[in-house]
């Protein structure tokens, strides 16, 4: 009997085999902050408390502008990568969601997974509640250098 | 009974060595970013616009600059999510891949992986050829791209200090991103000497 029990641990431990195709995805509403993943995910400026909100909205304006994916953080800590915005292609620097950066807001869609990350099509911002996280006391401006020293 | 525990064996190897990034290390150049979760990774794949490649709504020429790219790892299948070129510039990769769209490419950059944050096959490419050839380009083409497409914004200093697109949301929102009057009060209590 031990065997089928090996056998699912093995089949379990498995990665999901790839999806070779674009694949159906599945309705969801999400609230989330828009934030730049490449700080997020790397940690090059500190920890993820620290490149979201108030204090990392200018970086934010930057990765986004420079054409680095933007995501949506749900409070529980999942993050779907946007694909598009309201019919709005342009994921890489676009007006609309150049706009949106640290913003929260609570989005309908249709999201896939793919190879261990969520995507998203957020087909309708159902309310955008601007900027919530106000985390500039704690960490200042995220990087030190966001604001130039004539205009701080 | 004994083709079962072979299988069970050839699954169990199988796991752990597709749970090792450390397989696309060998004959990787790249540099370290010293991020925690990095590791030099090389290899060949194709590159695909992510939202055509996963809900299916394609575009002419993977989206011609405004979508963003990945690649479809010859490997395993496993699609890249490419984040950042070489720059260390608030850049990221669509500029480096575009050239190559729907063709087969050799890379070699850093991978990401920290399963804290669910950062799992994304990339940061450092050089990028056509699959097969000699000579690597350095993804470091952003920059130049940019101010090509932006002479309105020549200048000294760094392209996100003259970017119009970003000067006139600060312009609006500031740098916290709350209004003019709430960035002057913040900037006080902050940088008050």
């Amino acid at each position: 009997m031990r065997l089928p029990v090996l056998a699912a641990a093995a089949f379990a431990a498995l990665p999901a085999a790839p999806a070779l195709a674009a694949s159906e995805g599945e309705r969801i509403t999400v609230t989330g902050e828009f934030i730049d993943t490449w700080c997020y995910f790397s940690g090059v400026m500190g920890g993820p408390d620290a490149v979201v909100g108030t204090a990392h909205h200018t970086c934010a304006m930057w990765c986004s502008a420079g054409g680095i994916p933007v995501g949506l953080l749900t409070p529980e800590g999942e993050i779907y990568m946007v694909l598009k915005i309201e019919g709005d292609d342009n994921n890489t620097g676009g007006d609309t969601i150049l706009s949106l950066a640290s913003s929260t807001i609570t989005a309908d869609g249709i999201y896939y997974e793919r190879d261990g990350l969520n995507y998203i099509v957020v087909e309708e911002i159902v309310e955008d509640m601007g900027i919530v996280n106000e985390n500039h006391l704690d960490f200042g401006t995220v990087p030190g250098f966001a604001i130039p020293p004539a205009e701080r | 009974m004994m083709k079962s525990m072979i299988t069970v064996a050839a699954l169990f190897a199988a796991s752990t060595a597709a749970a090792q990034d450390y397989r696309f290390e060998e004959g990787s150049n790249a540099r370290s970013w010293n991020l925690f979760a990095e590791s030099n990774a090389t290899f060949s794949g194709t590159v695909v616009d992510l939202t055509c490649e996963i809900t299916g709504d394609c575009a002419e020429n993977c989206g011609d600059g405004v979508r963003q790219l990945g690649i479809l790892r010859d490997f395993d299948g496993v699609l890249v999510n490419v984040q950042k070129n070489d720059q260390a510039l608030f850049t990221g990769g669509v500029e480096e891949l575009l050239p190559f769209c729907g063709q087969q490419v050799d890379v070699d950059g850093l991978l990401l992986t920290d399963e804290d944050l669910g950062a799992v096959n994304m990339y940061l490419v450092q050089f990028i050829r056509p699959h097969g050839t000699e000579e690597w380009t350095v993804a470091k083409a952003w920059t130049d791209n940019w101010e090509a497409a932006h002479p309105e914004w020549a200048g000294s200093g760094r392209w996100y200090r003259r970017s119009g697109d970003i000067r006139e949301l600060l312009d609006t929102t500031g740098y916290f991103g709350l209004g003019q009057e709430r960035d002057a009060e913040i900037k006080a209590e902050l940088f008050a000497e």
